[in-house]
């Protein structure tokens, strides 16, 4: 992936820049040489299902795991050959790491006193991470003492209170329930706000790097398959495999031919590129139902509509087995339209992705 | 009803340990206060078979002490040089190592002492080597019969146990924990001091201990390899409760090295106690 040029301030360096970075395990490729930049102030996620090679990339970049190939340049220093300790980054790890023998307060003070901070700023410090993170009245426990979500909060004070450059989070909701979850997402644009740090956070589940990151990299099977603003990747997925996993979609199978694609369930449509297979992918909520103006339209059956408060998903087969799913929030069209009886369903060619293969 | 029950669960145990640890030891505890009178213990309430302990053997009582302790600190070295190779270096090998480690067990305490008598004597096994090498012109005689002799059979013995300890606890390190402190700034030799040894020092202070007491209490061994003037006091107990009848004076002996074991013990706790964060 290459720097977006178009970006604001992206003519600036990147932060953290990678260029040919990748990393095998004998014969396994765990993540293929691949260039990335992260920029200041960034909150930038590495977004894939497990194996992808995301953790393997964030380890890479701070320090844990040598790259057997390409290089990493944090503020325009090649850090590439550095231990961790000797990288302005920290890391929140997934299992947190706390040290068991020591307080909450010594857990946190402990990175500045190998930095030789002074004992007075070191306890200012410690004192006001822990009420950034609003843990001040943990100081004195000992981690096994600790819930899960209060543990998740001192591993992030105790790599916050170094200041890095960069900040690394390993997974850093995954053992949390639901609603803790939710809480410390908030919590984290808060102190991302608050601080205007760089952040870069490996994750599996699409709608915490919808709701957290200004930037995503969506990586699966060791590549980044695309880079761009959570915006961005949703309107403009890349490939099939990026439009499934990042929101829901529809993608139904076609081919092109001489600058003509033709649909599998009917319907056929200008567009340039080489023949072959491809898959049209078009989000429900810019599916039209009973669609009588519509750039692409196919014919169906009604198969499911359930009310969900905001819209009402509307479930659709096509002759072909192929399923559409719809979202529609305009209660009118629901008059007319009766489950098991015909539909049509359209869209607009500018609401629709084609990319190749199917 | 049913705190009844509990405590009659508990009765078996209690027994046994009452029968052969609790009254035995109150038993001989009393008795280290009683004297002997031609060949017969009489009740008594003195204080002579301590001071005679300090008078006598008072010198025995600190060598024991300090060759204990030279034991004790080598094997727990030893013991945790060996479990941190089998924890954070060995890598797969490290189940093999420790399989080897316990093998050793089966060979028997005496098959030991033997074993190093055959290794350390005038004709054993290294004069030869050295002899057979042109090293030496004829066998020495500085390897056995000297307290040297008692603490390498000792530590040879004791490794094994101590290992199994010290690795416990060196398991329960996380490897997360190490890669926190280095990712805070800490190097290799930090990461050790800080967070490795903080976290097993209740298998390195159970291994000293264990260690400690054995050695301190041992009486075979010295007998075997330690020559004339390597005097343990547990051979000199041992004399006074079999030659010479007189349980008094080997019961004060007893409580009294049992004392400077406690000691010896906390002592050494106190300084690994030091380890711990600031």
């Amino acid at each position: 992936m290459q720097a977006d040029a178009t970006r604001p301030g992206g003519e600036r360096q990147p932060l953290v820049r990678l260029r040919g970075l990748g990393k095998t395990f004998g014969p396994v490729v765990a993540v293929a040489p691949l260039d990335l930049d992260i920029f200041a102030g960034d909150f930038y996620a590495l977004l894939g299902p497990s194996g992808c090679g995301k953790t393997t990339l964030l380890r890479m970049v701070g320090g844990f795991t040598p790259p057997t190939a390409g290089t990493v340049t944090i503020d325009g220093q090649d850090v590439t050959r550095l231990g961790p300790e000797k990288r302005p980054t920290n890391m929140v790890f997934q299992g947190y790491g706390l040290f068991p023998h020591m307080t909450v307060r010594q857990n946190i003070g402990y990175g500045l006193g190998l930095a030789r901070v002074a004992d007075t700023e070191r306890e200012e410090r410690v004192r006001a991470i822990m009420a950034l993170v609003r843990i001040g009245e943990l100081a004195e426990r000992k981690p096994d003492a600790l819930s899960g979500g209060q543990a998740q909060r001192v591993a992030l004070a105790r790599a916050l209170v170094m200041r890095p450059r960069v900040l690394l989070l390993d997974e850093p909701l995954a053992a949390l329930d639901l609603k803790l979850r939710k809480q410390m997402q908030e919590e984290l644009r808060r102190i991302h706000q608050s601080i205007g740090g760089t952040f870069v956070f490996v994750t599996h589940d699409q709608g915490e790097a919808m709701g957290l990151a200004n930037r995503i990299a969506v990586m699966e099977a060791g590549r980044c398959v695309q880079e761009g603003s959570p915006e961005e990747i949703y309107r403009r997925p890349k490939t099939r495999f990026v439009s499934g996993f990042i929101g829901e979609a529809n993608m139904l199978a076609g081919a092109r031919q001489g600058g003509r694609v033709r649909l599998g369930a009917g319907s056929a449509f200008d567009d340039d590129g080489a023949d072959g297979p491809v898959s049209v992918v078009v989000r429900p909520e810019a599916v039209r139902l009973g669609a009588v103006d519509a750039d692409v339209r196919l014919e169906g059956r009604l198969e499911d509509a359930v009310f969900l408060g905001p819209y009402t998903r509307y479930r659709v087969a096509l002759a072909t087995g192929e399923e559409i799913i719809a979202h529609a929030s305009d209660g009118r069209i629901e008059e007319g339209l009766a489950v098991g009886a015909p539909v049509a369903v359209g869209w607009s060619r500018a609401d629709q992705r084609i990319v190749e293969g199917t | 009803m049913e705190t009844l029950r509990r405590h009659a669960m508990l009765g078996p145990a209690a027994a046994v340990l009452g029968l052969l640890f609790v009254a035995p030891f109150a038993f001989l505890f009393v008795v280290s206060f009683w004297r002997v009178r031609t060949f017969k213990l009489s009740p008594d309430f003195i204080l002579d078979n301590y001071v005679d302990t300090f008078d006598k053997y008072g010198g025995s009582l600190l060598f024991t002490v300090a060759v204990a302790a030279t034991i004790a600190t080598l094997t727990t070295t030893l013991a945790f040089g060996f479990g941190y190779v089998i924890r954070f270096k060995a890598g797969r090998s490290g189940n093999a190592l420790l399989m080897v480690t316990l093998i050793t067990l089966f060979g028997g305490y005496l098959v030991k002492i033997y074993a190093w008598k055959t290794i350390l004597g005038t004709e054993g096994i290294l004069n030869s080597a050295l002899l057979a090498l042109g090293l030496v012109a004829e066998p020495l005689t500085i390897f056995i019969y000297n307290p040297g002799a008692v603490v390498v059979t000792l530590t040879h013995f004791l490794l094994p146990l101590a290992v199994l300890p010290v690795y416990a606890s060196l398991r329960g390190v996380r490897d997360i924990t190490l890669e926190a402190a280095r990712d805070l700034g800490a190097r290799p030799a930090r990461v050790f001091l800080d967070v490795i040894l903080p976290q097993c020092l209740p298998g390195v202070s159970a291994a000293f201990a264990f260690c400690f007491l054995i050695s301190a209490g041992d009486y075979v061994t010295p007998r075997y390899v330690g020559g004339p003037y390597t005097s343990m006091i547990g051979d000199f107990i041992e004399g006074q409760f079999s030659l010479k009848f007189d349980w008094p004076s080997g019961a004060a002996m007893s409580f009294t090295v049992l004392a400077a074991c406690l000691l010896a013990v906390l002592a050494a706790r106190a300084l690994l106690g030091l380890a711990r964060p600031r």
